[in-house]
């Protein structure tokens, strides 16, 4: 079952080969055009995330209709959209620390994108696999921090500095949770290879009445599953856990300063990092790409949906903590209950294996 | 303060027989400092030298149970500057007394209440600000409403219109020079507004960080003020002051509004509302009361949730159901203009069977609807978490700042001019006075919940009422003559239960058709100035939360 979903085979490999190419030359154009293909399978999703399904699914929660105006459910808005913001002016305040102030945006779309390059997606569609995978991905994604920071500083704006402060706080104190929890899968697999990860999840848990369950970490250990979402809310600054913006008290945080394109790139950030907080779950806990009868791609597809529609029902339903509590929450809450999920898992691990 | 006498615990245990009321036992108490009587339609009042107020207004604090510092009114005569401090009881509203603090006209300076009653503090900037009145002992006599750098005092009596309120550009050159970047230390200078998603419109929050920790705070308002009273002492008391109250507390609360000028204007006049018109304006009142009742509870979720949540949305659709009856009762979303003095403007719309429909089903929802509210916000626990102990304001602080409605009830202050000072219909009804003790943001959206309840109550006996009125005995108005022309010196201030507080207006006669001053006393502007003691230590977030929960209009702060 791991042969067919999981092809030996990267993707720049693939690529290479279909156009002919080997050796040093072929790895680079392949890796291009891999990575072309897979940051564009991923704006693509994220268009349509950010003006349309977002829109949508928070007015289905709030008995609203949203847009349905333009186009088939109203999805031509994602275009308008495109242009309006684009269009718009880039107002750059006085004072601001340049370049930092025009790096930081450019930061997270990347960071975050930069993070799929080890994912798992199914079809074959892996662009590196290297034996540090998963960790990569945790760095990849961490850099998004350093963005805001420099957005937050260099705005020259205050409500910025207040933004961008309480993101390194928050980063800091569920980023560790979020590993530590994230090394107790790691336990089982003995391995760091998305890969490995993901092929191990496919053997069968227990088979109930001619159905085989495999064993999928968020069967093997629920507790760290549930552990998992929620540092990776509140690593992916969702409500409730998006004091980094909180408007109704800061303004819009460390993004206060940005219009136009700026404001595109970082929102695209955001729902790119929604995705890659699925993704990075989906590979961890929920078998990567595998599924049952539909092509792995799709499952992948709508494993981070799934996520995605996740964070917005969360942000629908509940109310957003207070700066202090938050943290309280992360540091004696989070990092206590991973650590102990950490050490009980090793003892179980030991005692089996 | 040193000086101030120790709070006597007896005062409680008296009855209201054994204190002083009437204006000679007042007189008598007050024998040594007072210099003459002026008495007003709605009290009596008392003469004192400007240098006196703070020892008569301590005295009668203390030993007379006059607790609250409802409004101070400055007011230019031909002769002197007035300062008029109106004061009542927290225990009995009927209680009230004026005192009357005249002033020569070239050197108008007066002695500051706000070391007695902490209120006093706004209502004498604003005195200062549009009269002209100097407070000596005032703790930071600023202007209020209009910029620091104004010349002139607009409500004087020979104030120029016509001067330029030009200043140099080295004045305003940087607005936000105070920004104190430069200085050493370990806390931030913040303008929260006034543009900010939170502050309910144009307020400007001046805050000092530590950290994350709010170490000062000054609200800094007037960006709308709209001269109000200047406006409604340029027009006639029969119909033309009548459309402006919608305008002053523009959430949904108009008729409150309305019933305030009709209140103060009526007994004024003298005139008699018919009973039919009384249960109309009962029944519009309450209805506006939800709705806004519900606005601050939506928007008070959304300070706390920090985004578009049901809560909002659902608050939004039960606010646009009592708009809706309202319209039809009014022909007004808005700014219904729907109170006449001595009546309303017409009878409820036809067919009558339908609107009662309406108005039951209304109210038929509402318990449904309610319920909702406590799933989604009240028995949430992160809101309980944000929202218990924070934005504390204990009773005395409470009174001290002439705190009213919800945020009054909220610190358990038992406290409604529909029962204590009952006007309307409201004493012939059964229904609450609702109060929660925790003194804290929840308690004060408890208040709120629980007061629609009790507002559903009143309309639905209203309904019953008109529902079984005699065809015949539909009177919507009394005999209103044409034009109005109060007594030259008749002096009164009415007050009502506005859905934020008491909404009070002194209005004096100088025997033309309009007001000679016409002053607003606003519940907001009040509990407005409670904020700096709710949110002092407290984090940013608790500070948004309780400026929810005040519940303010910047339209009724600022008039």
């Amino acid at each position: 079952m791991s042969a067919l979903l999981q092809s030996k085979t990267l993707l720049p490999e693939t690529i290479a080969n279909l156009l002919g190419l080997s050796g040093t030359l072929g790895a680079i154009i392949g890796g291009l055009i891999g990575a072309f293909v897979i940051a564009n399978l991923l704006l693509v999703q994220t268009a349509v995330a950010g003006p349309w399904a977002k829109r949508k699914i928070t007015a289905a929660f709030t008995d609203r209709i949203a847009v349905n105006r333009i186009g088939p459910f109203g999805l031509l808005v994602i275009v308008a959209d495109a242009v309006r913001l684009l269009s718009k002016e880039l107002v750059i305040p006085e004072g601001v620390d340049r370049p930092a102030w025009d790096l930081g945006p450019l930061v997270i779309p990347f960071s975050a994108l930069l993070g799929f390059a080890v994912i798992p997606m199914g079809s074959g569609i892996q662009l590196a696999d290297p034996e540090t995978g998963i960790v990569f991905a945790f760095a990849a994604g961490s850099i998004a921090s350093v963005g805001l920071i420099m957005m937050g500083y260099s705005s020259n704006n205050k409500f910025s500095l207040l933004g961008g402060l309480r993101a390194i706080a928050s980063n800091i104190a569920y980023e560790i949770p979020l590993v530590i929890t994230g090394a107790s899968v790691i336990l089982f697999t003995g391995t760091l290879q998305t890969s490995a990860i993901v092929a191990q999840q496919s053997e069968p848990l227990i088979s109930i009445a001619g159905v085989t369950i495999p064993q999928w970490f968020a069967f093997v250990n629920p507790f760290a599953f549930v552990l998992f979402v929620i540092a990776n809310l509140a690593e992916v600054g969702r409500n409730p856990f998006d004091i980094p913006e909180a408007p109704t008290e800061i303004v819009a945080g460390y993004q206060t300063e940005y219009s136009s394109v700026y404001f595109v790139l970082i929102y695209l950030g955001e729902f790119i990092h929604i995705f890659l907080g699925g993704a990075i779950a989906a590979t961890l806990f929920l078998g990567g790409p595998a599924g049952p009868v539909l092509p792995g791609f799709i499952w992948f597809t709508i494993k981070i949906w799934l996520f995605y529609f996740f964070t917005q029902w969360v942000r629908s339903a509940i109310p957003r903590l207070r700066v202090d509590q938050f943290l309280d929450v992360g540091w004696k809450g989070m990092l206590v209950l991973s650590f102990a999920n950490l050490a009980l898992t090793a003892i179980i691990v030991g005692v089996i294996a | 303060m040193s000086l101030e006498e120790p709070e006597p615990t007896q005062s409680a245990e008296k009855t209201a027989e054994q204190l002083p009321t009437t204006g000679d036992e007042i007189e008598s108490l007050l024998s040594d400092v007072v210099i003459g009587r002026d008495d007003h339609l709605n009290a009596p009042g008392v003469i004192i030298r400007p240098d006196d107020v703070q020892k008569t207004l301590r005295r009668l604090r203390n030993k007379a149970g006059f607790d609250h510092l409802s409004c101070v009114t400055a007011d230019e005569r031909v002769d002197r500057y007035e300062s008029i401090y109106h004061l009542t009881s927290y225990d009995d509203r009927t209680r009230e007394l004026s005192v009357v603090v005249p002033t020569t006209k070239d050197d108008p300076v007066s002695e500051s209440a706000a070391p007695v009653f902490r209120t006093a503090d706004w209502h004498e900037r604003e005195a200062y600000d549009l009269v002209g009145i100097n407070y000596e002992d005032h703790p930071d006599l600023r202007r209020i409403l209009l910029p620091q750098t104004w010349q002139g005092h607009p409500l004087s009596n020979n104030y120029d219109q016509d001067r330029p309120q030009i200043v140099t550009l080295k004045e305003w050159e940087n607005p936000l020079a105070e920004d104190h970047r430069e200085e050493e230390g370990d806390t931030m200078y913040i303008n929260i507004g006034p543009h900010h998603p939170a502050t309910h419109g144009v307020l400007h929050v001046k805050t000092v960080l530590d950290g994350e920790q709010i170490a000062d705070i000054d609200p800094d308002i007037g960006y709308l003020h709209r001269c109000e009273e200047q406006i409604c002492e340029a027009k006639t008391y029969r119909h033309q002051i009548m459309p402006y109250p919608d305008r002053w507390d523009y959430a949904s609360s108009g008729l409150l509004n309305e019933w305030a000028y009709a209140r103060a204007a009526e007994d004024l006049n003298d005139l008699e509302v018919p009973e039919y018109a009384q249960v109309i304006r009962t029944m519009g009142a309450e209805i506006c009361r939800i709705a806004s009742h519900m606005l601050a509870v939506g928007t008070f979720a959304l300070d706390v949730y920090g985004d578009f949540t049901a809560i909002f949305m659902y608050a939004m659709r039960d606010r646009e159901k009592a708009q809706n009856i309202l319209e039809d009762l009014t022909g007004q979303r808005m700014m219904f203009n729907y109170f006449r003095l001595g009546g309303v403007v017409w009878d409820l719309p036809e067919p009558r069977d339908e609107f009662f429909e309406t108005i039951r089903d209304f109210l038929e929802d509402l318990p449904t609807a309610l319920e909702e509210y406590h799933d989604l916000i009240s028995s949430n626990e992160i809101l309980q978490v944000r929202t218990i102990d924070t934005g504390v304001l204990p009773p005395e602080e409470a009174k001290s700042y002439g705190a009213t409605g919800p945020v009054a009830r909220g610190s358990g202050i038992d406290y409604d001019l529909r029962r204590d000072d009952p006007y309307g219909y409201y004493d012939e009804l059964d229904w609450d006075v609702v109060t929660e003790d925790g003194c804290d943001n929840f308690s004060r959206l408890l208040v709120r919940l629980r007061e629609v309840e009790e507002s559903a109550k009143i309309i639905e006996q209203c309904v019953d009422i008109l529902e079984g009125w005699p065809e015949d005995e539909r009177t919507i108005q009394s005999n209103v003559p044409r034009t109005l022309r109060p007594d030259d010196d008749a002096e009164i201030y009415r007050a009502v239960e506005g859905a934020k507080g008491e909404l009070g207006i002194y209005i004096r006669g100088d025997g033309t058709e309009e007001p000679g001053r016409f002053k607003i006393r606003s519940p907001c502007f009040s509990n407005l100035q409670t904020l700096p003691e709710m949110s002092s230590g407290e984090y940013i977030p608790d500070m948004v939360a309780s400026l929810g929960s005040l519940d303010i209009v910047l339209g009724e702060v600022d008039r």
